[in-house]
């Protein structure tokens, strides 16, 4: 919190509202939200199950639409966006790191890194695609489709191809919950060292402490509301603040 | 089991209707082929009863061989002695003939689209009046109803009719429905009646009738009467019962009938025979997509029994609906036919639809048959599904490996290469040669499918080559899901390529007989016009007057007309039927030159000799000098000298003959063509003198045929090309066939882009996610759909191209020597193809378009 004045904003949401359905089976997934994300930093968004905490990360990232309030990436408010023009946004300003199934199966690693580029036919910058890459420690693997590389280095592909537009912000949505904890710590560093030092933005939903360990600072959700947050957490301190929020 | 079955399918609905089209195309072709053909037959079997009951018995030359035209007529003269038979009440005598055509109030002769232009002789047994009288005296006559109201022929007009001798004016004074009071079944023939003396007098039989019709006297036993009256009339006639004729008639009808049960059959074939491929292909993809629910089944403890047979029960039940619903189809089909062909010209009478029980056996057999069979393959695989499935995510069923599918495939195709051979060159009877070929040609499709998993993915990929340069990502992306599943996009591929191969063949075969043609008509060719009827190309059955030929001989401008006449089957030779050509022999071949390889027609004597084609020589193992029995339609049989033998039947056809000999054994003078050699033209002349003739000729020619609507001259040029035109109206068929193909082929590739789509939700969850436009996405799969379409129609035209050049090395020399390969025709059928592959996609690449991101990324 106490950086928010003197660092630029990558996303913002204000009052953030989505209800799905109506009447008796209204269900507020987003309660009215105001959180902004700023620029160079690592956050995690926890929260219990069905606390909203993946809806917010969508509609932030431009893969949903919030029933009110206002969503912005930079200076964009994205309510007012086409679905092309969300496409486009995502494409160029925002990189994603899912779960699973991160990769397009028919590619190689090196054609998925670079596919936001290619779609929207532009070159990128060689050195720092380059740089990228070389951090994966892939080495000659990436000419190697995915289905031919490890879990582990999947994800890192995919860390690398939310790298690789130099994005606004990146998102990532339980990027460590498909691999062994060896591996996500792995895939941690190579995020935190996008963030420490490359400057990268990053928003990440967990319901690890230990995971969320690893960012600057930590957002709590429960029921569609922010209800806490935490700057430079501890796992401890996480459990503790989890545990009191009655989870 | 069945619940589970059931549920499955209601659950997958948009599949199943899918998979379930494509077998109600083949059940609806089957079923209507046979519907519209059987109700066509019973009404017409009704309508040759109505036709032979106007007479109990008829009286005809005893015939051995001709057709019914070619009959020869009974002298005037026997009239009065039948009549003065015991018991014979009524006598009508009758005459008939083809080439009667009417010229309507525009100038334009009535020329019907296949079936003949009759006259008759009016009779009130036959032709019921609906408006008007009957005709009476040489200026009057009475059209069917249908060609009156087709070509708006009023009561009270005067039109020119062609007679197979001369043209004149009659005035039309009725209109009569044929055969029965109620119906015109005319059956799209056109029909002009005369009173009996104008009939015999402008149809040809001076003093002469075709036959004599008898009613018996009340209470008379026609049996009696027929006895009676073949004892007055000696052996030379012959005295039928009204069943008979009820009978020949129903034949006559039945060979009609016959020709579009086989069309629509073929359709149905290829219809049911692709079909089979899609429908394999999709319980395929669809037991992929159903592995984990399958292995779920078998952790809970389904034996691999019930899980096979919930994979056949779920295509019957599939093969049922579709069966059920193409029935329905069909029977709509039959009557949407049936409308077409009345709107064609072929006035068919209407009656009620007859759904036979064998209809309804076939359309069970084929479209539960061919599904369940379809599914035998899936469901031996279904069995290998282990429990194990159910827990592991990527789990697939293995494939069957390369070596094995090039082995099997292989031996399968090289079987029906066998078959087809055996059915080409065997000399079997018709039947088992039919059956050959066509196992052949299924076993053959079948192995060269098995086979084309092995090459799909590298040809996929050279094909999506263009389409990643040109789209970058989205061509990438189309290009490798192309050649991602080797099998399923070879087996959906199948469809495109058994359709092409088809018209590959075809358009080889005929590119190969138009060129021949060409050229031998090129070189045999020398008279300068040619004078046929206008009625499609070189038809020698269309033919026209006599007196056409008369009237160009007294024109000064012309030197030497040539007169040909032609009938099918009429004269018989070593007790086969063949058909006869018969032209002045001394003067043929300075018109049309038949290349004769032995012998000389010029010195021939004109009425003992025959010619023919070096094939039925050969056969019959006959030369120059030896002599033939030939009986002709008049019963008689003559022993001819073979005065020459030649090498091309383009001309003369197999057999020829002088038109002495023809005119003492045929009752017919219409003529089939006719050539003409312009007065002082040589090839000496310089060109301004050439035109000059020419002008002068064509002007004259012109005037000289302004009476003879139904007839023109074309010069050598204008020769040629209607010829080459005339050929190509098989063009038609082939388009035709090519357009079902690409219609089921249409259904498949919807198909299987639909169910890839649909697998393949989260991979397009995340392209879109990573920026991928809806644009961009529909364009990869539409891209995709393109590739598979391409491959299909490449590996087709391949096998098209190798059958045609076989076939065409296979056929006699006579109708084909030179084979030629219309490779631009070709690759027009590839482009539409691929064409087609981009419209079929257009569906899937919508729906994948409108799914939401969301849905998509969290899709299990």
């Amino acid at each position: 919190m106490t950086d928010t004045t003197t660092l630029a904003v990558a996303a913002r949401a204000v009052g953030a509202t989505k209800i799905y359905g109506a009447g008796d089976t209204e269900v507020r997934a987003l309660d009215a939200i105001d959180v902004s994300f700023e620029q160079g930093r690592f956050t995690a968004i926890m929260g219990p199950s069905g606390s909203g905490k993946s809806t917010l990360m969508h509609c932030m990232a431009g893969l949903d639409t919030v029933t009110g309030g206002q969503v912005f990436i930079g200076d964009t408010d994205l309510s007012t966006l086409s679905e092309r023009d969300l496409t486009l946004l995502r494409r160029d300003h925002v990189g994603f790191v899912f779960q699973a199934f991160n990769l397009v199966p028919t590619l190689n690693a090196i054609e998925n890194i670079t596919l936001p580029m290619d779609l929207a036919g532009a070159d990128g910058d060689p050195a720092w695609i380059d740089e990228v890459v070389d951090t994966t420690g892939l080495g000659d693997r990436v000419k190697h489709r995915p289905n031919e590389l490890s879990g582990g280095q999947q994800q890192r592909v995919a860390v690398a191809r939310a790298l690789a537009g130099k994005p606004q912000i990146i998102f990532a949505d339980e990027p460590t919950g498909n691999v062994d904890s060896n591996t996500g710590a792995e895939i941690l560093d190579f995020m935190g060292r996008a963030v420490t030092e490359m400057g990268q933005t990053i928003v990440m939903v967990t319901h690890d402490a230990a995971v969320a360990a690893r960012a600057d600072r930590v957002v709590f959700l429960v029921d569609g509301k922010i209800v806490d947050e935490l700057a430079d957490p501890t796992p401890e301190g996480i459990r503790d603040r989890m545990n009191r929020l009655g989870t | 089991m069945l619940r589970l079955i059931l549920r499955n399918l209601v659950e997958k609905k948009i599949r199943f209707a899918l998979t379930t089209l494509t077998v109600v195309m083949g059940v609806m072709f089957v079923v209507g082929a046979f519907v519209l053909t059987d109700s066509l037959r019973a009404t017409f079997s009704e309508l040759a009863s109505d036709i032979a009951s106007g007479t109990d018995l008829i009286v005809r030359t005893a015939q051995e061989v001709g057709g019914d035209f070619d009959r020869p007529p009974l002298p005037e003269d026997l009239v009065d002695p039948v009549a003065r038979v015991d018991g014979v009440g009524q006598v009508l005598p009758a005459v008939a003939a083809v080439n009667v055509v009417i010229v309507d109030g525009d100038g334009e002769a009535i020329v019907p689209p296949g079936p003949p232009a009759l006259g008759f002789n009016f009779r009130d047994s036959l032709f019921f009046l609906v408006e008007g009288r009957a005709p009476v005296g040489g200026g009057e006559f009475a059209a069917d109803a249908d060609t009156a109201a087709r070509n708006n022929l009023r009561v009270g007009g005067t039109y020119a009719i062609n007679g197979p001798i001369r043209a004149e004016d009659f005035e039309l004074v009725g209109v009569f429905n044929f055969g029965s009071p109620d119906t015109n079944t005319s059956v799209g023939q056109t029909m002009a009646a005369f009173d009996l003396p104008t009939a015999q007098r402008f149809l040809g039989f001076e003093g002469e009738v075709l036959t004599i019709g008898v009613r018996v006297s009340p209470g008379a036993d026609p049996a009696a009467v027929k006895a009676d009256l073949e004892a007055a009339l000696g052996d030379s006639y012959e005295v039928i019962t009204q069943q008979i004729v009820a009978q020949e008639q129903e034949a006559d009808f039945g060979d009609f009938i016959n020709i579009f049960n086989w069309i629509l059959l073929v359709f149905a074939f290829i219809a049911v025979f692709v079909s089979a491929f899609i429908i394999n292909n999709t319980f395929q993809m669809v037991l992929d997509q159903r592995v984990r629910e399958i292995g779920l089944w078998r952790a809970v403890g389904a034996t691999p029994r019930q899980v096979g047979w919930s994979v056949i029960g779920e295509s019957a039940v599939v093969g049922a609906l579709a069966t059920a619903v193409g029935i329905g189809c069909g029977m709509g089909l039959s009557v949407v036919l049936r409308v077409l062909l009345r709107a064609g010209g072929f006035g068919l009478p209407s009656g009620p639809l007859e759904l036979r029980p064998r209809t309804v056996l076939l359309a069970v057999l084929v479209g539960l048959g061919v599904t369940v069979i379809s599914s035998v393959g899936p469901a031996l695989r279904a069995r290998r599904i282990s429990p194990i499935a159910a827990l592991h995510h990527g789990y697939r069923i293995a494939p069957a490996g390369l070596r094995r599918r090039l082995i099997t495939g292989g031996a399968v195709a090289a079987a029906g290469v066998a078959a087809l051979i055996a059915g080409m060159f065997g000399g079997l009877g018709t039947a088992p040669t039919l059956a050959l070929i066509g196992a052949g040609a299924l076993a053959t499709f079948i192995g060269i499918n098995t086979v084309s998993p092995a090459f799909a993915r590298p040809i996929a990929r050279l094909l999506g080559r263009p389409m990643q340069a040109v789209f970058r990502v989205p061509g990438r992306i189309a290009r490798e899901n192309a050649a991602r599943n080797p099998r399923r996009t070879a087996s959906t591929a199948g469809a495109l390529m058994i359709g092409l191969a088809l018209v590959g063949l075809t358009a080889v075969v005929g590119e190969s007989v138009e060129t021949t043609f060409v050229r031998t008509l090129d070189n045999a060719v020398t008279a300068d016009y040619f004078v046929r009827s206008t009625r499609q190309g070189f038809n020698p059955s269309a033919g026209f007057s006599e007196q056409v030929a008369d009237d160009l001989e007294a024109l000064d401008e012309l030197d030497r007309v040539v007169r040909y006449r032609f009938a099918f089957g009429s004269v018989e030779v070593n007790g086969i039927p063949r058909d006869i050509t018969a032209a002045e022999m001394a003067a043929v071949e300075s018109h049309l030159d038949g290349d004769v390889v032995s012998g000389d027609l010029a010195s021939a004597d004109p009425p003992t000799s025959v010619a023919l084609h070096v094939d039925p020589a050969a056969d019959l193992q006959v030369g120059v000098g030896d002599t033939v029995e030939m009986t002709f339609p008049d019963n008689e049989t003559a022993t001819l000298t073979v005065a020459a033998v030649y090498a091309d039947a383009t001309i003369y056809g197999n057999w020829l003959i002088d038109l002495a000999l023809w005119d003492e054994h045929f009752n017919r003078s219409d003529l089939a063509f006719a050539s003409a050699t312009i007065a002082g033209f040589s090839d000496d002349l310089d060109e301004a003198e050439q035109a000059v003739l020419l002008d002068r000729s064509r002007a004259a020619i012109d005037e000289a045929l302004a009476d003879y609507p139904t007839v023109k001259a074309e010069n050598r040029v204008e020769f040629r090309q209607s010829q080459q035109a005339q050929l190509n109206s098989f063009l038609i068929v082939i388009t035709l066939f090519l357009g079902l193909a690409l219609v089921i082929a249409l259904v498949g590739i919807t198909n299987t882009l639909a169910l890839s789509v649909f697998e393949r939700t989260r991979e397009i969850g995340l392209l879109r996610a990573v920026g991928m436009t809806r644009r961009q996405l529909r364009r990869s799969i539409r891209w995709e759909a393109a590739i598979v379409a391409v491959f299909g129609a490449l590996l087709g035209v391949a096998v098209g191209v190798v059958f045609g050049v076989a076939a065409t090395l296979a056929l006699p020399d006579a109708f084909v020597n030179d084979v030629r390969i219309p490779w631009t025709t070709l690759a027009v059928y590839v482009a539409v193809s691929a064409l087609a592959g981009l419209i079929a996609a257009i569906g899937p690449a919508r729906r994948a378009g409108r799914m939401k991101v969301l849905d998509a990324i969290a899709y299990e």
